[in-house]
């Protein structure tokens, strides 16, 4: 490949049943990238777009090579059936053999000295004879990578090559991959991270785009350590089916009254000096209701929050109710912290003590910032199963502090849900995160939310943070 | 005003309070609040201390009130505004002591015996008069009625720690006692116990003391190796640099921040690990310059402990109390025009090792004053563990009130009594060390040692680090900090 090839706010639709829509996209000859993505967001059809597949809708495309080696299931479902319709075309009362697996890989092949090699390292020496119709899928699989591999193509499109391929084809293909980087620009589909080649260059990152489309969300440089860490990442919470994790049953909260709201505020204010900062606010939180809280910054909404978990000193000169307790009859904040979980922006910055992201985690279970207790194994292994969740298995032991500021957030909504609470605050809990660290954060939540036990209140101003399943809004107004 | 309560005692019974001092178990703090659930409790003062200790109880679900002076009321002094803001229940003396079952005197030192006179007479019968301190009852000698039980209950650390790490969900060491001359009913013990689970020092290590070893370790600390000897040293080396040709800007950067740097070495691991952080040339430097210190100082540290036993320094101060404190406000005065002082930290990056490497000379004074201090107060038959706790344990403390805004800041956080005492050790120990300074040269502070290779001869440096590790206040201090890892910190 000679030139780059450039997308330019490039739309194009297959059979007008997906949409890939104003994808902006270069690929320079040197490079070589990887699909990848979460299900249904349109992989295999960029992919397919580059051997000049799809209806144009709009935007520019240019230096798309000519002669494109393509291994696909689409394209391999292709030509079975193209085999099977010779079958049909049979006029003769015979058992027709279809085209054998020699004619498939030698017939217009630009290089017959690699394929007939490498015909010979897939181990397909003793197929040529077959029918192609008659190989297995793994079989053909291999026939449709010789037949790319050996046609001296200007640009060759993978679509998951090693979908069920035997570690040792596996690791062959590999190598050979490897020894053809220089002269031949590569483009991968993988939905798997870890099975990505080290001379991978360049990942681009698909997301889903309405109920038929897909877009290019995030173009990452490998040698951009962190924002590849936090794709890996990404990629992970979004395409794996994780459940979050259960709670610890002897760290068990005691049982709430299920016809009790979780917090009733009756007139709640806040002043100072003759400065009122919350004025006589009524609010009630039923369980199973998630709210999302707004408003303009200095219109109090911190302060109610930590009118509600008891943080704020005030508190204790209103009218609430919160998890069976009147505030101010002789409650401890830490019975009343033990329902919430609670996720913000300055909980992160008073999270300051050296601890392991594992502690981070188990200090859910006690409140407390940092560790003062012993944890129990069973503590332990939830915090491990949190770790999967969040793809960070292999930061177990590293100190908290270290992590980037997104991993961090990640880790205190762990640390919020780790003993299920009955609420859980998030206040802005996106609030000072990049694009891709933000996308991270939304999908912990809606995972969260999926589940039952926990009603979420969720305070933000950016109105693109929706999250599905909220359905009640309170704005707070600014006092003049 | 009544007389020293300690030199009432006799001998036996003054070493038998001297030497009480023993490090609580969790389980005797299983009954956690009890004791004061239910009660009114108020504060009076609303400083730092009464402030956050009253956040704490009552987010703890105990009754907390503040009762301020009418003029503190009258005027919304900040106290008044403290305790208005966080909503707590305001009034006067008149108001709230009668209606309390403890009153928490957090008021300064100073005002103790004012405060109590006031306050007695209106407390009910049978109720509990708690202080953070015990200067009033040891030194003072207030007599306080008999029907009230006396308690002392006492973070180890600024009012504001005491509330940030509560709210973390930990908490910081306290030291608590029961006067045994007002405990009627017995429940002097069950009642202070409850009330550090209160502010949360439970969770952080209780170490059960008496009145009197509690003023007489406290004071010997605070005014010998805590701030004394910060401020002799950040003077004298400061001097030195300057005389020897160092930039004025890095002298005084060096200091400011240098107390904090070594001593954060030393609040974890101890006078060893400060000096395991020199290399192995510097530390055997740094132990000799100690070992010369503290043969030059150690009648000095005497003398102190001396005073505070005898009570010669509480007198002497009381009467610069009665004088208007002419001494003390003459004293800050001079203090504020050192040269130190006068000149602020250069803009010039030191990093953290730079502090050790250029900073040996106070590496040799924090190790030869914690160690003096410790020495001289285990002599006087204070026990070990109460030693450690006003020695080592809170010098880093002191030093990063220097660091935030050198002596003066040291000055004004710490209490009138701790800053009286501070300027007398400083009066005597300048003079004291100044033969001595004419032999120090910038390798030792300043510049580092300007050594070809970092050789040294391993039977010395063999006999140094033995001398380090065996020195009493390391064991006490490893115990300790044990105790405190197992709590807090779990990495």
């Amino acid at each position: 490949m000679d030139s780059r090839i450039c997308l330019e706010n490039f739309s194009v639709n297959f059979d007008e049943r997906f949409h890939l829509n104003n994808i902006d996209w270069t690929i320079e000859p040197s490079q070589h990238w990887v699909i990848t993505g979460t299900n249904g967001s349109g992989k295999s059809a960029l992919a397919a777009v580059l051997a000049g597949v799809g209806e144009m809708e709009s935007g520019q495309i240019s230096g798309l090579p000519s002669r494109v080696g393509l291994v696909s299931f689409e394209a391999q479902a292709e030509l079975i059936a193209k085999e099977l319709k010779k079958d049909d075309a049979d006029i003769m009362d015979v058992i027709a053999i279809g085209t054998p697996v020699q004619e498939m890989i030698f017939e217009n092949c630009a290089d017959p000295e690699l394929a007939a090699e490498l015909v010979e390292k897939f181990g397909l020496s003793h197929l040529l004879d077959r029918a192609f119709r008659k190989l297995s899928t793994g079989e053909t699989r291999k026939v449709m990578l010789i037949r790319a591999l050996s046609s001296k193509p200007d640009l060759l499109i993978l679509d998951e090559p090693f979908d069920g391929l035997d570690a040792d084809t596996l690791a062959m293909l590999q190598q050979h991959l490897a020894s053809i980087i220089d002269t031949t620009p590569m483009v991968m589909v993988l939905n798997r991270f870890d099975e990505m080649p080290s001379f991978i260059t360049h990942v681009a990152y698909l997301e889903k785009d309405g109920h038929d489309g897909g877009k290019l969300a995030f173009k990452v440089d490998r040698k951009d350590e962190s924002a590849f860490a936090e794709l890996y990442q990404l990629l992970h919470l979004k395409t794996t089916d994780l459940q979050v994790p259960e709670t610890d049953p002897a760290s068990k909260l005691p049982a709430l009254d299920p016809q009790q709201p979780l917090v009733k505020l009756t007139d709640a204010t806040i002043k100072y000096d003759d400065t009122v900062i919350v004025d006589k606010l009524n609010w009630t939180i039923e369980p199973g209701k998630h709210w999302q809280l707004s408003g303009p910054n200095g219109s109090g909404k911190t302060g109610v929050l930590s009118l509600i978990t008891g943080d704020h000193p005030q508190c204790y000169v209103n009218d609430i109710f919160v998890f069976g307790f009147q505030r101010g009859n002789g409650e401890s904040i830490w019975q009343i912290k033990q329902f919430i979980g609670y996720v913000s922006t300055s909980l992160q910055w008073e999270y300051r003590v050296s601890v392991s992201c594992k502690n981070v985690i188990i200090s859910g279970f006690y409140d407390s910032i940092g560790m003062y207790t012993k944890s129990t194994d069973s503590q332990k292994k939830i915090a491990d199963e949190w770790l999967a969740l969040l793809g960070m298995s292999d930061r177990a032991d590293q100190p908290f502090n270290k992590l980037s500021y997104g991993d961090q957030r990640l880790l205190l909504i762990a640390r919020a849900m780790v003993k299920h609470p009955p609420l859980l605050i998030l206040d802005e809990p996106c609030l000072g995160l990049d694009d891709m660290n933000r996308q991270l954060v939304l999908a912990l939540i809606e995972k969260i939310c999926a589940g039952k036990e926990t009603t979420v209140l969720y305070v933000n101003h950016h109105a693109e943070d929706q999250i599905a399943g909220i359905e009640n809004y309170l704005a707070l107004q600014k006092n003049a | 005003m009544g007389n020293n309560y300690f030199n009432t005692l006799p001998l036996r019974e003054q070493l038998a309070e001297l030497a009480k001092c023993r490090f609580m178990d969790m389980s005797e703090f299983a009954d956690g609040v009890e004791a004061l659930k239910g009660k009114k409790m108020v504060v009076v003062g609303c400083g730092a201390q009464g402030l956050n200790q009253g956040l704490n109880l009552r987010d703890s679900g105990l009754d907390v009130a503040y009762a301020l002076r009418p003029e503190a009321i009258e005027q919304k002094r900040q106290s008044w505004k403290n305790a208005t803001e966080n909503g707590f229940v305001v009034g006067t003396y008149e108001e709230l002591i009668p209606t309390a079952d403890v009153v928490l005197n957090l008021t300064p030192d100073k005002q103790h015996s004012s405060v109590v006179e006031a306050v007695m007479p209106l407390m009910k019968e049978g109720a509990c008069l708690s202080y953070s301190h015990g200067f009033n009852i040891v030194e003072e000698g207030m007599k306080i009625r008999d029907d009230l039980t006396v308690i002392m209950v006492a973070p180890k650390c600024p009012g504001s720690e005491v509330r940030a790490e509560y709210v973390r969900g930990f908490g910081v060491p306290t030291l608590i006692a029961v006067h045994e001359d007002n405990d009627p009913k017995g429940e002097g013990l069950a009642l202070a116990k409850a009330y550090a689970v209160g502010t949360g020092g439970h969770k952080a290590g209780v170490l059960m003391s008496s009145f009197i070893a509690e003023v007489k370790s406290d004071l010997m600390g605070e005014q010998t190796i805590l701030c004394g000897m910060l401020q002799t040293g950040s003077i004298l080396c400061f001097d030195k640099m300057v005389e020897e040709g160092i930039d004025a800007g890095y002298a005084s950067k060096l200091i400011q921040y240098g107390w904090e740097t070594i001593t954060e070495a030393l609040k974890y691991g101890g006078v060893t690990n400060m000096l395991d952080r020199l290399s192995n040339p510097a530390k055997i430097k740094a132990f000799d310059l100690a070992e010369e210190l503290k043969v030059i100082m150690r009648p000095l540290y005497n003398k102190h402990q001396d005073d505070i036993i005898d009570g010669t320094f509480s007198r002497v101060m009381m009467e610069d109390w009665a004088n208007d404190d002419a001494n003390l406000l003459k004293w800050r005065a001079e203090t504020a025009e050192t040269n130190f002082e006068k000149t602020p930290a250069g803009d010039v990056e030191i990093s953290e090792q730079e502090f050790f490497d250029n900073g040996i000379l106070m590496v040799a004074m924090v190790k030869a004053g914690v160690e003096l201090a410790f020495e001289t107060m285990t002599a006087a038959g204070i026990i070990a563990e109460s030693a450690y706790y006003e020695s080592l344990h809170e010098t880093p403390l002191i030093a990063n009130t220097i660091a935030r805004k050198k002596l003066y800041e040291m000055n004004a956080t710490i209490s009138d009594t701790a800053e009286y005492g501070c300027y007398l050790y400083n009066h005597a120990c300048v003079p004291l060390l100044a033969d001595f300074m004419k032999g120090i040269k910038t390798d030792v502070i300043g510049k580092g040692l300007s050594v070809e290779d970092n050789g040294v001869d391993n039977a010395r440096l063999i006999e140094v680090n033995a001398a380090l590790r065996a020195h009493p206040v390391e064991a006490v201090g490893s115990r300790l900090r044990g105790y405190m890892a197992d709590m807090k910190k779990i990495v």
